[in-house]
């Protein structure tokens, strides 16, 4: 379960604050149930995701995580480019307290990231296909209750998003998501739930359909 | 249906959590110090020795052979020896939230554990080029036991400490306001030369010397060459004592910092 409690959110600019991207957000995601976040560019999805994942603070209020929550996938953040795929998995296993057993996770790091030879090579050499396979590799290698992806399976050729897809369907049975997705299908696919992101505000639906028929009534005829 | 039984979830302990980030900080730190490219680890030795080399040609070759009643060699070697581990901890701790940016992705990383781990590995750098300067300078014919041990290391540590409260401020000075960092840079030369590191101090008239003398950094610098030779003529204002008040006023400075800023310093 995770508790969303009055979260206000802006950022610092060259010049004074935003505006508030999040604006009293109110969320209690229960457990098990996967949920996608809809809204158009800039509502403040990934802010949200980002905040869940605890990468950001908010400027106001507080988020209680009751369960272990993955970071935020996606993007190619995470990774430190001067180190090689293999040392940024370690580090990644070390810090969430597996370093007892990282043999065992790498294989599975570098079997699932298909990255082959390049999995010893500094991650600023990779594309970021590669990046983003290999984040999800290591998401994948730690068990978390809930993982938070942002247009994750967006990634990689057709093949990997095949067993992408495979692997968060397995994942259902014993983990939820939390996704940002602009495809409809994905979210079909993989949500239960939907929030709906409008000018700082979020709307909760116990139903990913009804939460896109709203995304879609708020667009402009 | 029956539900399926949710698992209590039971958080590890903060502790556990900064410690295992810190180990990893600190293996993640010594591979980028260490193998940076092919030579990184030899020039961590190097750097120093060429320095000592240098000065000690220039003063043994054109000026004076003893300063304060010690030989010139071990003289320029300790107090190179103290201001290094001052100036390479300063130096990288600066340096170490910006280069650990991409890490800040993980919710169990901060900014204050980079710093953390970045000055652990600093001291261990430090500790083996002292000791591999200090055998190399018995093959020289120059090398000397230290009279008092204790004090050459306490003097190592207050060193060390000052690099620590020093790198944490201008971390947090640097990230937030990055043309600071290089005014801080330009800063380090001065305070070379204020060190009494390859100018001594003594030969300062009292008036003017009692300002330099506010410098903690000049303080452990003639220190440790006390702590070598017993004779040797510091400074009269010589005080251990400032350089930890110093140091540990300037770490409490530091930490008050990270405590204000660290959630901005992730989003700079």
């Amino acid at each position: 379960m995770i508790i969303v409690d009055d979260v206000h959110k802006r950022y610092r600019t060259s010049h004074g604050y935003s505006k508030w991207v999040l604006q009293g957000v109110n969320l209690v995601i229960p457990p098990r149930t996967s949920v996608g976040l809809i809204g158009l560019n800039g509502a403040g999805k990934s802010t949200l995701l980002r905040l869940i994942g605890g990468a950001d603070t908010p400027t106001k209020g507080k988020i209680e995580r009751r369960c272990s929550v993955s970071w935020q996938m996606g993007y190619g953040g995470g990774l430190q480019g001067s180190l090689t795929g293999r040392q940024n998995a370690k580090f990644v296993c070390r810090i969430h307290g597996h370093a007892a057993d990282i043999p065992e996770r790498m294989q599975y790091i570098q079997e699932f990231a298909e990255l082959k030879e390049y999995f010893d090579e500094p991650v600023k050499s990779y594309s970021s296909g590669m990046r983003s396979k290999l984040q999800f590799a290591l998401s994948l290698a730690i068990d978390f209750d809930v993982y938070i992806s942002d247009e994750v399976t967006g990634a990689g050729d057709i093949t990997f998003k095949k067993k992408a897809k495979q692997a968060f369907k397995k994942l259902a049975g014993r983990a939820s998501l939390i996704m940002v997705s602009h495809a409809e299908g994905t979210l079909k696919n993989f949500c239960k739930s939907g929030i709906f992101l409008n000018q700082g505000k979020v709307y909760w639906f116990d139903d990913i359909d009804e939460a896109l028929r709203a995304f879609k009534d708020s667009l402009p005829k | 249906m029956i539900e399926p039984k949710v698992k209590e979830y039971i958080a590890r302990s903060p502790l556990n959590v900064a410690i295992s980030v810190w180990k990893a900080l600190f293996l993640r730190e010594v591979i980028s110090r260490l193998s940076a490219n092919r030579t990184a680890w030899l020039w961590i030795f190097l750097d120093p020795m060429i320095q000592i080399a240098m000065m000690v040609f220039i003063f043994t070759t054109i000026r004076m052979r003893i300063v304060g009643g010690i030989n010139t060699p071990i003289w320029l070697m300790t107090g190179l020896i103290a201001f290094n581990m001052f100036r390479s901890t300063g130096k990288q701790l600066q340096n170490s939230v910006n280069s650990n940016k991409a890490l800040f992705t993980y919710r169990q990383v901060k900014p204050i554990d980079t710093v953390i781990s970045r000055a652990f590995l600093e001291g261990v750098i430090g500790i083996m080029v002292a000791i591999i300067l200090f055998c190399g300078s018995f093959l020289f014919d120059f090398g000397m036991f230290p009279d008092d041990p204790l004090m050459v290391l306490i003097v190592f540590f207050g060193m060390w400490l000052m690099g620590v409260g020093f790198g944490l401020i201008t971390s947090v000075v640097s990230t937030l306001i990055p043309v600071a960092g290089k005014f801080i840079a330009i800063l380090m030369m001065p305070l070379y030369f204020c060190s009494g590191v390859i100018l001594p101090i003594t030969i300062i008239p009292a008036e003017y010397r009692q300002w330099l003398a506010y410098n903690p950094l000049l303080h452990g610098v003639d220190a440790i060459r006390l702590g070598f030779a017993p004779y040797y003529h510091t400074i009269p204002e010589l005080s251990l004592g400032y350089l930890y008040s110093f140091a540990f006023s300037m770490i409490f400075f530091g930490l008050v910092l990270y405590r204000r800023y660290s959630s901005r310093m992730i989003q700079a």
